[in-house]
């Protein structure tokens, strides 16, 4: 319990930070919806009469701005650029921050087991997370309705995108720990993070606008495409499974790792 | 000469990662352009299209089954990339030796500081260089199976231009904030905080004719792919920009590091 209160007290203002630079995204980006409605209506009719290949072609088949929620998730993908990062930071930095820092061995002396700092640790991270998930939800509903005009929003959508932020960010958390266990030392996170998110983001951005699918079912940003969700009304449940798969198997992985890691130690 | 020597030695690993990185972009990229290369239906599809209409989505110019619209697709990720790199390289530089407690060491050498800055700038310029010519390497060679004409050759090069100056945006800043922080830790992550609020922008602009103002600020809408692939030339007074940002980064960089008290 003392492991888990001094973690989150050391996440308290990231966590904070995070919430709020998202919220400002959030912010911003809704704000804009009215002025881009009215440019889109003229280009959405347009666009329907293009051949679907040409559509295909250009990256802009699944496109819907014309709606308050295909408007939401071009936002959402820069939400879930966020909060990858987040998650990736808390994740590097989970474990392998007390050996930059040079506090593991203070810490393994402690009369607790390593499982159990993991799991602290873990629960802390998760914690954090898990507010600002809630955060941003109340955040995007508060925007949406205030920025929706008469317009409806489909409620079902909506919901099953709020409730993809848990699982996308899982998948950093979990895999940028085991990462921080698979290397020797780890200098400095913010690098890794970006690199891992950024990474990913690409590889699905670039690979969605053409061709079959191939590298990009790795990416999360490909399991909870936003677009796909708001047009087909459900989850990718192939895809869902494989991010769910890599991030269960990378979570007992770090367990293992941890259990017999080398720790490095000033002394 | 030895600081330089040193740095590019500790940045080696991080530059061949980044490498790898563009490589495998490159190569799942043009794997997937494939398919669309000369396809006859697309090809017809476009054929058929009324030449105004073409003109006004600029499907001229990211017309893909060419591998010079692919390319103008292409070049904002690769963009991004090598933007990210530039500023994880420039933001650790100067920071990593506090944070390694190795300060000390460095400044007890018999250079002034406004060397060791120079060294330092010096090595990861070098890395920005060597990723940048890698992935004009791999675009080219990528490229020879598509029939490349002169457009695509001049449209590689004027981007590459387009990439270097943003490179050097990222990498000042990122040295700027190392030297002036007093903190080492936050010089990481302001400069992923500014980057991405840049990447956010730009895209900004695009949703929203109302925001254009914003393009000021981001360094991904300073070099209009429009232009490289018409013109082959970035705007001047962007360029100009951008050199005033990264004279005004470096030097407050170097006047800030003289004077800066360490943290150990």
């Amino acid at each position: 319990m003392n492991i888990f209160k001094y973690e989150f007290k050391t996440k308290l203002k990231s966590m904070i930070t995070w919430s709020l630079s998202i919220y400002a995204v959030i912010l911003i980006f809704m704000s804009l919806y009215q002025n881009f409605a009215e440019q889109t209506s003229l280009m959405a009719e347009m666009m329907a009469s293009f051949p679907r290949e040409l559509l295909i072609a250009f990256g802009m088949e699944d496109m819907d701005w014309s709606t308050i929620l295909g408007f939401y998730g071009l936002a959402f993908v820069f939400v879930q650029i966020c909060l990858g990062i987040q998650a990736a930071n808390y994740g590097f930095g989970l474990v392998s921050l007390e050996e930059t820092e040079w506090t593991a061995d203070f810490l393994l002396s402690r009369p607790v087991s390593r499982r159990q700092i993991m799991t602290s640790k873990l629960l802390a991270a998760v914690t954090a997370l898990g507010l600002t998930e809630i955060f941003i939800w109340i955040a995007s509903l508060v925007y949406l309705i205030i920025f929706r005009g008469d317009e409806l929003i489909p409620l079902e959508p909506m919901l099953l995108l709020l409730f993809s932020l848990p699982l996308f960010q899982l998948f950093f958390l979990t895999v940028g720990m085991l990462v921080s266990l698979l290397v020797k030392r780890v200098r400095s996170v913010t690098p890794l993070s970006m690199g891992l998110v950024f990474g990913l983001y690409t590889l699905n951005a670039f690979g969605d606008m053409i061709g079959e699918d191939s590298f990009e079912i790795l990416s999360p940003f490909q399991h909870f495409e936003p677009s796909y969700i708001v047009k087909y009304n459900s989850w990718n449940m192939p895809q869902v499974t494989i991010g769910l798969v890599i991030s269960l198997l990378a979570l007992a992985a770090s367990y293992w790792l941890y259990g017999r890691r080398n720790i490095a130690s000033a002394v | 000469m030895n600081i330089f020597l040193r740095e590019l030695r500790a940045n080696f690993k991080s530059l061949l990662i980044w490498c790898g990185i563009v490589i495998l972009f490159s190569v799942v990229g043009y794997s997937k352009f494939s398919a669309y290369y000369n396809n006859p239906e697309l090809l017809a599809v476009v054929d058929a299209m009324p030449e105004a209409m073409i003109k006004a989505f600029d499907m001229d110019s990211f017309n893909l089954t060419t591998v010079t619209g692919f390319y103008g697709i292409m070049i904002n990720y690769v963009a991004l990339m090598l933007s990210i790199a530039a500023a994880m390289w420039g933001s650790d530089v100067v920071a990593k030796e506090e944070r390694d407690r190795t300060v000390e060491f460095a400044l007890t050498l018999p250079v002034r500081r406004s060397r060791l800055i120079s060294a330092k700038l010096a090595a990861v310029f070098v890395n920005c260089m060597l990723l940048l010519f890698v992935s004009w390497a791999t675009i080219i060679v990528m490229a020879q199976n598509y029939a490349p004409d002169t457009q695509f050759y001049n449209f590689v090069s004027t981007s590459l231009w387009a990439f270097f100056f943003m490179q050097m945006i990222f990498l000042a800043l990122g040295i700027f904030l190392g030297a002036v922080l007093k903190q080492h830790k936050r010089a990481g992550s302001l400069a992923v905080s500014i980057l991405l609020a840049a990447y956010f922008a730009s895209i900004l602009t695009e949703v929203s004719d109302k925001v254009s103002f914003l393009r000021y600020f981001t360094p991904f809408k300073y070099f209009d792919a429009q232009l490289m692939l018409r013109e082959a030339r970035l705007e001047g007074g962007f360029a100009l920009l951008s050199l005033l940002i990264v004279a005004v980064a470096l030097a407050g960089a170097y006047i800030a590091y003289s004077k800066r008290d360490l943290y150990i």
